[in-house]
């Protein structure tokens, strides 16, 4: 039980957490405001995600500008769609007992 | 995203305790004035109750925790898959787009049949002179024009169906996704398009008929990745029926019919049924 549990990752318990890098794992790169649409929440609530997913190293953040208006663009980094794609199978294994 | 649940089972015990607490202090406040020992068995009674229900809320909300956290797991892999498909599949697609292009198509060849006079049908197929001569290019200008209005109004219909699904599901039809698609289906269909306007009177009927069969066909198995995987064999069907149209001249309209309008009305009702709408 101990080692199924160590697998799961503290970084992704939060369901906005979870969209957020499905949406990155599919995708080459989702810019806040169409993450922001798919995942249906305010703001403030999904930047502070991101920060915290960036913080990790999981995900990359690259600020440009188009027509003049702020664009954030994210995408997932190695590191991150592997911890990711182990934290599924952790689900998986958990589900399976 | 997490519900009320979680709001309740995180503030519940504190509002027990502030009860709890407050109904102490206000009977200890009572016992001032009357019977001492009717009041302190008034209140253990009192506090037993309390703690009685106190206790057995909270094994309630222990019990929804534990429920919580073995379904989690469950949640959270729906979660990514349901994030996983929406974010990359444009899902907005309406069974009705298909059974109205069907039904525009089938039309189109019915005003296509009234267009070519019958001896180019039942004659030899295809005479060299014929795309010269005067007649032949106002017949070629008229099916290009028919074939032109039911591509514009089938697309108008797909968007439209498209649009009110995508409406009814709370969700924005115009999405990096629904960009991808478009650009992938495009690209094929331009491709054959423009084959067909440049070989268009200088290659028979049915080589032009099998043409767009084919392209469309190629632009709908490259497009499916973007939408629902069906749509990928829908293409695969639509080449080879063109690719039979090519082999069988005489019976060009029929196939481009059966193409365009059957096979769309087809897929288009399987579609609908399936993920209804």
């Amino acid at each position: 039980m101990k080692n199924i549990l160590a697998n799961i990752n503290k970084a992704f318990e939060n369901r906005i957490r979870l969209g957020i890098m499905s949406v990155l794992m599919v995708n080459d790169h989702a810019d806040f405001i169409s993450l922001r649409e798919m995942l249906e929440v305010t703001d403030g609530n999904l930047a502070s995600h991101l920060r915290a997913l960036e913080d990790y190293g999981y995900i990359s953040a690259e600020k440009k500008f188009i027509n003049r208006k702020p664009n954030t663009s994210y995408r997932i980094t190695r590191e991150g769609e592997e911890s990711f794609r182990n934290h599924i199978n952790a689900l998986e294994n958990l589900i399976k007992k | 995203m997490q519900g009320n649940k979680y709001w309740l089972y995180k503030t519940q015990p504190v509002y027990e305790r502030l009860i709890l607490a407050g109904l102490i202090i206000t009977d200890t406040l009572h016992w001032r004035h009357s019977g001492i020992m009717h009041q302190i068995k008034q209140n253990l009674k009192k506090s037993f109750f309390l703690i009685f229900l106190f206790v057995a809320l909270q094994y309630k909300v222990l019990y929804l925790k534990i429920m919580e956290k073995e379904s989690q797991p469950l949640e959270d892999i729906k979660i990514i898959k349901k994030m996983m498909e929406e974010s990359s599949r444009f899902l907005s697609l309406s069974g009705l787009s298909g059974v109205s292009a069907g039904i525009l198509a089938i039309a189109g060849a019915i005003a296509a049949k009234l267009i070519i006079p019958d001896s180019i049908i039942t004659g030899e197929g295809y005479s060299e002179s014929f795309g010269a001569s005067s007649e032949g290019i106002t017949i070629i200008k008229l099916l290009f024009t028919d074939a032109a209005l039911v591509l514009v109004l089938a697309l108008a219909s797909a968007f439209f169906f498209s649009w009110r699904k995508a409406k009814r599901d709370g969700k924005s039809i115009w999405t990096p996704v629904t960009k991808r698609m478009f650009l992938n289906l495009a690209i094929p269909l331009a491709a054959g398009g423009l084959f067909v306007i440049i070989t268009m009177g200088h290659v028979p009927g049915h080589v032009s008929a099998s043409a767009t069969l084919i392209f469309y066909g190629l632009a709908l198995i490259n497009g499916g990745k973007f939408t629902f995987s069906e749509i990928y064999w829908l293409g695969v069907i639509e080449v080879l029926t063109g690719l039979i149209c090519l082999l069988i001249p005489g019976y060009t309209l029929l196939l481009w019919a059966f193409g365009f309008g059957v096979l769309h009305i087809i897929y288009g009702l399987f579609m609908y049924i399936r993920y209804k709408g």
